[in-house]
């Protein structure tokens, strides 16, 4: 029992520690590299089709109900595009744990087809490090 | 033969018959022409011009004005109020939120007037605008190449003044503290220093959370969050962490391997995302503590630095309330 949370915990970390360096090293060795880049935009895509699917199939029919701009969907595409498979799964996570609960009362609003929505996009989210 | 000769003859007095009676009627349909009357037809002035900008300018209707502007400045260039039309396109520009033309416009001002009262405005408009695009480095060289070239003591004054809040902005505060202490002494009651370093000072006072212990605190789910007073979003991250790494763990327990390994990808990002949202909250809070004492240090103490065209006078104002 010990040996498996160990092994749960140290996979944790490594993941952690592991994605933040490749999304960094991956966005740079595209930057230098044409080819690589085009790669790396194939494999964005295919990342990007479930939250597709999800948009134009189940969020169609389920409705829109994300109180932020932009919804979880469309800012989990933004992160993947922008910061790659990694660190864009990180920042969904991590958008999908605040959506709609402390973030409602800090973010600024915006008025969005008459209704008021909590303002959160990628890049208010990832100033410190850019 | 002779019939061809005939036929010529009375072709050619047709259409000598047709050329003289063309040109008198001609020359009656051309006199005919109403002469235009000048007495009725309106001449543009430069004041006429000018005015017409300037209502356009006053009724904030800064595209068309910018438009009049550059007419005026068209067809009466050596009027005298031609580098106020300058200037004031640039500040049509500027109010309409325009600001990469208007610091086009403010440099044609520059380029072109040499050490006025519009060319000196012209530079603080510029940084202005700089700042308003977030540029604050561009702002910051255009006011000191501005004290270098000035040598009237009140414009460097000025021009320290805005560099302090410049760096405010961009919350380096000894560098602000540095510009400010620059101000000459005749002037350091005008924009009211005593009171400004006093406010400026208590910046060390900014509550601020560390990201760092944020990110530490991370290792147990949600407690970054509590730590940078995010109640609601630490109570979801420890359940739903907390609740994945059981099920992984049950999974794993029970022999289902892929179970659990899939329920463990899951969670390895819900648990690294817990661990940078807490982080990036910690940014975030003293993103918005700092923004709050900027803000707060504006009100009570930014003096109002107009560069407009006329110089303002004293207003009273009486509000009834009903």
């Amino acid at each position: 029992m010990i040996k498996k949370t160990l092994f749960i915990i140290f996979f944790i970390i490594l993941y952690t520690c592991c994605s933040t360096c490749f999304a960094g090293q991956e966005v740079t060795v595209a930057k230098k590299h044409n080819v690589l880049s085009r790669t790396v935009a194939k494999q964005e895509n295919v990342v990007l089709y479930p939250i597709k699917f999800y948009r134009n199939y189940i969020s169609g029919a389920d409705g829109n109900r994300c109180p932020m701009y932009p919804s979880c969907s469309q800012y989990c595409m933004d992160a993947l595009k922008k910061h790659g498979f990694f660190l864009g799964w990180i920042m969904c996570s991590d958008r999908l744990m605040r959506c709609g609960r402390d973030e409602t009362k800090l973010s600024p609003h915006v008025l969005m087809h008459g209704e008021t929505l909590s303002f959160d996009p990628v890049n208010n989210n990832d100033f410190w490090w850019q | 033969m002779h019939i061809r000769t005939t036929c010529l003859a009375y072709l050619f007095l047709t259409f000598f018959n047709i050329f003289f009676l063309f040109i008198p009627f001609s020359q009656s349909v051309a006199e005919s022409d109403p002469e235009p009357d000048l007495q009725s037809s309106i001449i543009i002035s430069p004041d006429k011009q000018f005015d017409f900008a300037e209502s356009y300018f006053s009724n904030k209707d800064y595209l068309m004005a910018v438009g009049e502007y550059k007419r005026f400045i068209y067809f009466f260039p050596e009027d005298e109020r031609v580098e106020t039309a300058m200037y004031r396109i640039g500040m049509s520009y500027y109010l309409d939120r325009h600001f990469n033309k208007a610091v086009d416009s403010f440099n044609d001002v520059i380029d072109r007037y040499v050490d006025t009262d519009l060319s000196i405005k012209s530079y603080f408009m510029i940084s202005q605008a700089h700042v308003k695009l977030n540029t604050f480095g561009v702002a910051i060289i255009n006011l000191n190449n501005l004290i270098t070239l000035t040598g009237d003591e009140d414009v460097r004054d000025e021009a320290y003044y805005r560099l302090g809040w410049i760096y405010i902005e961009m919350t380096s505060w000894e560098k602000a503290r540095l510009y400010f202490s620059r101000i000459s002494a005749k002037n350091k009651t005008k924009y009211r220093l005593e009171r400004l370093t006093n406010e400026l000072n208590k910046e060390k006072l900014i509550p601020k959370k560390d990201p760092g212990l944020a990110g530490f605190l991370s290792i147990m789910p949600g407690a970054g969050y509590l730590y940078c007073e995010r109640y609601q979003d630490a109570l979801i991250a420890f359940l739903l962490n907390g609740g994945l790494i059981c099920a992984a763990y049950e999974s794993f327990d029970d022999n289902n391997n892929a179970l659990g390994g899939v329920i463990a990808f899951v969670e390895f990002g819900f648990y690294a995302g817990n661990i940078y949202g807490a982080v990036t909250s910690a940014h975030k809070y003293n993103r918005k503590q700092t923004g709050q004492f900027i803000e707060k240090l504006k009100n009570n103490t930014k003096i109002n630095l107009s560069a407009d065209v006329k110089n303002k006078g004293v207003c009273l104002a009486f509000e009834i309330i009903f």
